[in-house]
């Protein structure tokens, strides 16, 4: 036999291997990566966590996920074994979240986890947080993302038609992990904004319903760019009275546009709050008139976000043009706002890295 | 083939037992029902009718209402605790949602076995998940009662019309020794 012959004959066995992940149910539509057992343990070197321990769970199912048990659906989803300890980082900063733990695997709505990284981590794995940055092409940011749903499937069994009752869902579902372009931002990062040393590698993380564009190159005005994302925010179709929910991928531009007539990022997100106001009439005509008196319902009508801190802001994308994404976080609970520091086995850490820890 | 490719489904063992069902009254005649509401549009009224209709018809004693407030959670421990106290069987419902259907089927395992008779409402778009859920208690074949989705945009009367097709069924749940009979 040649060694093209032979090669050939390998390459059809991993094509089998793949096909055989479709037939047990185990991808999301995708090829997956076959895992081997020396595989998973090449991931379980990256961190120092005990293989057994929980990082993940739906409590009202009764079921858990370990660190084994994400390393394997990590390594099925194309992760890298380094990307690993950015995965339990994003599990840690997911499981934070009341909808999350509260089943919002599960809703209709069928969320996306939104996964933000910090700090020189970034760079290190390759995870995009400039031009394409909510993909695709990229694949730390693909894959972490998709390692997080290939848990929700396999390790939960929350899968469509079945325990995920999602009616529409969101595309992109899977793919949501972004860095913050730390590098050309005006501003702290996300990560320092909620309260961890700069230059530490960290994952926010919370879950969203979609992401809606604001496309503005008209003005140098830096309120009309306000207001015209404000419109958007106050969107009625987002608002399920009296709630509703906003934030910001901000594009560089936007955001350099912000900070050069002044705004700090806390000031766009308290000039939102107070802005992102929809009247009664207005609620009305779309059937989502307000009865009672909530407390952000006032005469003006519906304030959308009423606490600023719950509109979070990540700058992320080229400095090509001035176009940012509104993003609508699920859930009436809020988010919690808590950043996860990413945590390496000692042999994995970069040299000299002490923040990391 | 492939045995040396991991299973990404594999999780320890256990965790589901098949729970017991509580033994039935013959008869509703004289009983106190727990009304467990959840918080999706029309549940209350939906129960509201039910404990009407079962007075009126079956000579039920009394009604005690509750509203659980999480559309996921299991019902509260203290919750589950004073229903099964007051109670002799409990309607639940209705599970109007992905998360609410198979929370409800949840509870409708928890209260048989706390050994209170219980029947479950769930609109029949979501019976696959609160058949899903069911699978996931260990308890694949539950039956529950299902209504045509959708229920929340229901005005008074038509809420009533639903309890009152559901109810033979419903009766039939709290009744009948074997919780295999089939939905309506």
């Amino acid at each position: 036999m040649s060694g093209t012959e032979s090669d050939a004959e390998r390459l059809d066995y991993a094509r089998q291997a793949i096909e055989h992940a479709y037939d047990k149910g185990w991808t999301d539509g995708l090829p997956v990566v076959p895992v081997t057992a020396g595989m998973v343990e090449e991931f379980l070197a990256t961190t120092a966590r005990a293989r057994d321990e929980v990082i993940a769970a739906v409590p009202h199912l009764g079921r858990e996920c370990t660190v084994e048990q994400a390393a394997v659906n990590a390594a099925l989803a194309g992760c890298r074994p380094e990307f690993f300890p950015v995965v339990l980082a994003a599990w840690d900063a997911l499981m934070r979240e009341r909808t999350v733990t509260g089943g919002g695997w599960q809703s209709t709505s069928g969320p996306a986890p939104l996964i933000v990284v910090n700090g020189p981590i970034r760079a290190e794995l390759g995870i995009n947080s400039a031009g394409g940055v909510l993909g695709p092409g990229f694949r730390a940011n693909a894959t972490i993302a998709r390692s997080v749903g290939l848990v929700v499937r396999n390790v939960f069994g929350i899968r469509p038609h079945e325990l995920d009752q999602t009616t529409q869902g969101i595309p992109g579902r899977w793919t949501l992990c972004l860095g913050e372009n730390e590098e050309e931002s005006p501003w702290e990062p996300l990560s320092v904004e909620l309260g961890l040393p700069a230059g530490a590698d960290a994952v926010s993380a919370l879950l969203l319903r979609t992401s809606e564009f604001v496309d503005n190159r008209h003005t140098q005005n830096a309120e009309e760019v306000l207001w015209d994302i404000c419109d958007t925010v106050a969107r009625t179709g987002a608002a399920i009275v009296p709630h509703s929910s906003a934030g910001l991928i901000l594009g560089v531009e936007h955001a350099q546009q912000l900070a050069d007539a002044g705004f700090t990022k806390a000031e766009v997100q308290r000039w939102l709050s107070e802005h992102a106001v929809r009247s009664h009439a207005e609620l009305n005509r779309a059937g989502k008139g307000i009865e009672g008196s909530p407390s952000n319902v006032d005469e003006r009508g519906m304030h959308m976000v009423p606490d600023p801190g719950q509109i979070p802001i990540v700058v992320a994308g080229a400095r090509n043009a001035a176009m940012s994404m509104v993003v609508r976080p699920f859930g009436f609970g809020g988010w919690s706002r808590e950043p996860q520091l990413v945590e390496r086995a000692a042999a994995h850490a970069p040299a000299g890295a002490g923040s990391a820890r | 083939m492939f045995e040396a490719m991991i299973d990404p489904t594999t999780r320890p063992s256990g965790g589901t037992t098949s729970g017991a069902r509580a033994p039935r009254h013959g008869t509703l005649n004289g009983l106190t029902v727990g009304l467990l509401a959840n918080v999706k549009q029309n549940a209350e009224e939906f129960l509201g009718a039910v404990g009407d209709l079962l007075a009126a018809e079956h000579g039920t004693a009394g009604v005690v209402r509750r509203k659980k407030l999480s559309i996921t959670d299991p019902v509260p421990a203290s919750m589950l605790a004073e229903l099964a106290d007051a109670c002799d069987v409990v309607v639940i419902g209705v599970g109007d949602c992905g998360s609410c259907s198979a929370s409800a089927v949840a509870d409708g395992l928890a209260f048989e076995a706390a050994g209170i008779p219980a029947a479950v409402i769930c609109s029949d778009a979501f019976a696959v998940s609160a058949d899903a859920m069911a699978n996931v208690m260990g308890e694949s074949g539950y039956t529950y009662v299902t209504t045509a989705h959708p229920v929340a945009p229901l005005n008074s009367g038509e809420v009533r019309e639903r309890a009152t097709t559901a109810l033979p069924t419903i009766v039939g749940l709290l009744t009948a020794q074997a919780n295999t009979t089939a939905a309506a």
